[in-house]
């Protein structure tokens, strides 16, 4: 091991390459550090201050997700200093954050650490002075201020990922708040509802409306990973199914992104992935094959039943008109390999050119 | 064009644009957005961030500093309410020697009695006072009487001098003489910091070439400060010649002097000093760049002083990187408060030897603002080292018998009079478990409530918290809050300050929250009994 690229976290030697962070080093090494304010998609901003250890030789504890891992540094991250530091840090946060009846409530990453770390919860509570948006009308995105501890992972992501800007940091001090410009709706600015200031919310500040107003906030949920059906990317999703719901029959509650880096999307999904799963177990979702019969009327069939109608339907056309009278247009919710196939049927089978897939212009 | 400039340029820009368009109302943050090509939420942002732009009805502040407290603030604002006047809180106006004083505009009325409050309704425009009658250019008091002028950096009282003989005599010695006299000379930052001056400059000569640029900060906006308006008002002509002969040393074509919004005096001034330097062509081909801060107290952090410039909320930046290093626009940047400046061209002509020896326990002279109980409030210019019953000496007295005094500004907290012959420098107050800071002295007299003193301070960093971090966001408003609630006879309220003023000192990212919890700390260690019921 050479000594330029090591350096001693908590008394062990561990190597670093260069341009990773104290946090990355620690991460890699198993060493637990607390972050709020932390992303792997955005760029560090220090702002939470969780996860600052002492560094041998400099006067103040370092944030380590901004600080360079350097060659024989001597960094601790469990000194009394670094204790003390968390404890009241924490301290601090929850007099300033609703704290149900038990501190370390699932969820909210700020009470999970405020318990892990033993900070006190009987400081007292401060009035929240934070301006919210409750007359925003948009369907997805509620913003509960009292909650918010202004991390800016949302505006940050807003920013930095989507380029959208829609929202910002606003006001200062105490009164620091997350606004649009004006305080406008969401629907009246730029935002394209993807839901990410959800997904990188540490505390539930951004939470969705759905399941909500459905009243089916607290009922148990199991995790389901598939892949977005709404385009040909392929981004990963998880379903929050409740098993129990619908007679047993289950119902998607809600739709959450992987973590970032575990899967193509990185934890990114946009307005249809994240929020359009109500089709799912919607009544007039279509779940058999449906051929109309001679008197008008639908009438639900096989797969056999219905593939055997269209392919004397379009038969009957191609015989009657010649190939060119049909056209194959396909959509950008099948997969490549489907849409190979569409064109392979057009032209192989029915000898035409006219195929078109909706994402193809 | 340069692309990248002219984003910049546009981004810059935002605050100036929002000032014009009336600050922060309905409709005005799109329409900035258009214009400039930065998002209209982060339009927003810094439409809200700052005080002068954030509440644009308010077109009357009192200040609600210490000194202006003690002075009657409070009796302004009701009358002001009550004549129905467009009238708001300000936090400190850096008028504490005029005190009390209101802010019409961007322009500081000094000493404003009720009764001009009166005349001026229902017209705040008319807004006037004994101290400036007819809107022109006051000055604040200045001392010592009978100083000998040889002895003194600034001569506070002397004429302008615009013979640029200072700089004709940096382009003889060179650079390197020059930094060597800065050394010698012993001169450290006087915006409360104390890092040796010329540390910095050879810093800034170390680097890489390429663009760097010099910042003039004049910011001050520390409760208990106003030195540097006084220099501004009265020497713009040694603030300019300094300005020259550092960016000359160090490599810059461009300087940008930042002021804080409420300077509109000192601000014309500037202008009329630099038309004149212009026309005369003293200072080359060296571009000025004047830029009114929009009320925020937090911009005088350098870093945060370098977001206001760029067109941001003012939010400080982590160090490592330092600003010589990755300053405005992440180029090399020297920056340097209005004092620590205007005592080049004096250190150039006279030598370093000369200004080293002027100090008492440390080099140079210093300009000491006085304020509250004492009978001729103003800026002093004396030895570096004085105590406060020089200082008093100097100023008339105080106005009762001394019990309190807080040495350096609201983050100096407060000490008693027991140390009133301790020397007022950097390393004699560090050891007091306090700091000069920037020299900004309030003296308060038996009949003081403490407790309220306190609060005023508290109060001052609750408004100016920038919110970036927990410690000082919730800190700040923590204490303020505790107090308040001891005040109303909550016995508990201050258990557990001593923890929440130390992670505000080990957790904040600046040193506004980091030394927030001051005042509060040092009024408990040093007067216990004000805090018992
Ligand atoms: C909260 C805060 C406010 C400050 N305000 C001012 C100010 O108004 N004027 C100033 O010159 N320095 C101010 N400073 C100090 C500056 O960050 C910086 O140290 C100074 O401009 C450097 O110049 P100097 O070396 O000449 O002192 C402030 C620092 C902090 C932390
Ligand atoms: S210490 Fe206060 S002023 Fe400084 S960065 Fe943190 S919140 Fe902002």
């Amino acid at each position: 091991m050479s000594q330029a690229t090591t350096l001693e976290l908590d008394g062990r030697t561990v190597e670093f390459s260069p341009g990773e962070t104290l946090l990355d080093v620690a991460r890699r090494s198993g060493v637990e550090i607390p972050t709020l304010c932390d992303d792997p998609r955005l760029e560090p901003v220090g702002a939470c201050r969780t996860c600052l250890v002492e560094v041998e030789g400099q006067r103040r504890l370092a944030p380590s997700c901004m600080t360079p891992a350097t060659a024989g540094m001597n960094v601790s991250t469990g000194s009394e200093r670094v204790d003390r530091h968390r404890r009241t840090l924490f301290g601090l946060y929850l007099t300033d954050h609703p704290v149900p009846d038990g501190v370390g409530e699932a969820g909210d990453e700020l009470l999970e650490m405020a318990a892990r770390y033993g900070a006190p919860s009987d400081w007292g509570r401060l009035e929240s002075r934070r301006g919210d948006r409750t007359s925003d009308r948009n369907p997805y995105v509620l913003f509960d201020a009292e909650r918010c501890i202004l991390c800016a992972r949302c505006t940050r992501y807003c920013d930095e990922v989507e380029g959208v800007n829609a929202i910002s940091l606003s006001s200062r001090g105490a009164e620091t708040t997350i606004s649009t410009a004006d305080a406008l709706s969401l629907l009246d600015t730029s935002c394209e509802l993807c839901g990410g200031c959800i997904d990188v919310c540490p505390t539930g500040a951004m939470t969705e409306k759905l399941p909500r107003t459905r009243g089916q906030e607290e009922v148990p949920v199991e995790a389901v990973r598939t892949t977005c059906n709404f385009c040909g990317v392929g981004c990963q999703l998880d379903l929050l199914v409740d098993r129990q719901a619908n007679d047993g029959r289950g119902r998607v509650v809600r739709t959450v992104s992987p973590e970032p880096g575990t899967t193509t999307n990185d934890g990114n999904l946009c307005v249809k992935g994240r929020f359009a799963y109500d089709f799912i177990d919607h009544p007039d979702r279509l779940t058999h094959p449906l051929v109309r019969g001679a008197d008008g009327e639908l009438r639900e069939a096989s797969w056999d039943e219905a593939l055997a109608a269209a392919a004397e339907g379009l038969r009957g056309v191609a015989e009657r008109h010649g190939p060119d009278a049909l056209g194959f247009v396909s959509s950008s919710r099948c997969t490549m390999e489907e849409n190979f196939l569409v064109q392979k049927l057009a032209r192989a089978v029915f000898s035409t050119n006219n195929v078109h897939q909706c994402a193809a212009t | 064009m340069d692309v990248d400039a002219d984003v910049r340029a546009r981004r810059a820009s935002v605050p100036d644009v929002l000032e014009q368009a009336g600050g922060l109302a309905p409709g005005v943050a799109r329409r900035v957005a258009h214009e400039t090509g930065v998002p209209e939420a982060e339009v927003h942002g810094v439409a809200s961030f700052y005080d002068l732009l954030a509440r644009p009805d308010a077109k009357l502040r009192v200040c609600t500093g210490l000194s202006c407290r003690l002075a009657g603030a409070d009796a302004l604002l009701d009358a002001a309410k009550s004549a129905g006047l467009p009238v708001a809180e300000a936090s400190c106006l850096a008028a504490c020697d005029v005190a009390p004083a209101m802010l019409r505009d961007r322009d500081v009325v000094p000493a404003v009695t009720v009764d001009d409050v009166r005349r001026a309704a229902p017209d705040w425009t008319r807004l006037r006072s004994q101290a400036a009658p007819d809107d022109e250019p006051w000055r604040g008091r200045i001392g010592p009487d009978g100083a000998d002028r040889e002895q003194l950096v600034f001569d506070l009282a002397g004429d302008l001098d615009r013979s640029g003989a200072a700089l004709a005599r940096a382009r003889e010695l060179g650079p390197d003489a020059v930094l060597d006299a800065l050394e010698e000379s012993g001169l450290q930052g006087r915006g409360g910091a104390a890092f040796p001056a010329h540390i910095k400059w050879r810093g800034m000569v170390s680097q890489p070439p390429g663009p760097r640029y010099v910042v003039l900060n004049a910011d001050e906006s520390e409760p208990g400060t106003f030195k540097d308006r006084e220099l501004l008002v009265r020497r713009p002509d040694l603030v300019l010649e300094g300005l020259t002969i550092a960016a000359q040393t160090v490599g810059a074509e461009d300087v940008w002097l930042y002021l804080r919004g409420e300077f509109g005096l000192p601000r014309r001034v500037l202008e009329a000093e630099l038309d004149d330097a212009e026309r005369s062509g003293r200072f080359g081909a060296l571009r000025f760049h004047l830029h009114s801060g929009q009320g925020a107290y937090v911009c005088g952090e350098e870093t945060a002083l370098f977001e206001a410039l760029e067109g941001r909320r003012g939010l400080p930046r982590h160090r490592p990187p330092l600003p010589i290093e990755s300053g405005l626009w992440g180029r090399p940047t020297l920056i340097h408060n209005v004092e620590t400046i205007a005592s080049v061209p004096a250190i150039i002509s006279k030598g370093g030897a000369w200004f080293r020896a002027l100090g008492r326990t440390g080099p140079g002279t210093k300009l000491y603002c006085i304020s509250g109980c004492v009978q001729r409030p103003g800026t002093y210019e004396m030895p570096l080292g004085i105590s406060v019953d020089e200082l008093l000496d100097a100023a008339g007295g105080c106005t009762g018998t001394l019990r309190a005094f807080s040495p350096g500004g609201a983050a100096s907290g407060f000490l008693p009079a027991s140390e009133r012959t301790r020397p007022l420098d950097f390393a004699a107050l560090g050891e007091a478990g306090s700091m000069l800071g920037s020299a900004g002295v309030v003296v308060l007299d038996d009949r003081v409530d403490l407790r309220d003193a306190v609060r005023d301070q508290l109060r001052f960093f609750e408004a100016e918290s920038c919110g970036q971090c927990a410690p000082c966001r919730i800190g700040t408003h923590y204490l303020r809050d505790a107090l308040d609630r001891q005040a109303a006879g909550d016995r508990d309220a201050l258990a557990h300050v001593a923890d929440v003023a130390w992670q505000m000192g080990e957790g904040s990212i600046c040193g506004l929250g980091q030394t927030a919890a001051m005042p509060l700390t040092t009024a408990l260690e040093h007067f216990p009994e004000e805090f018992s019921s």
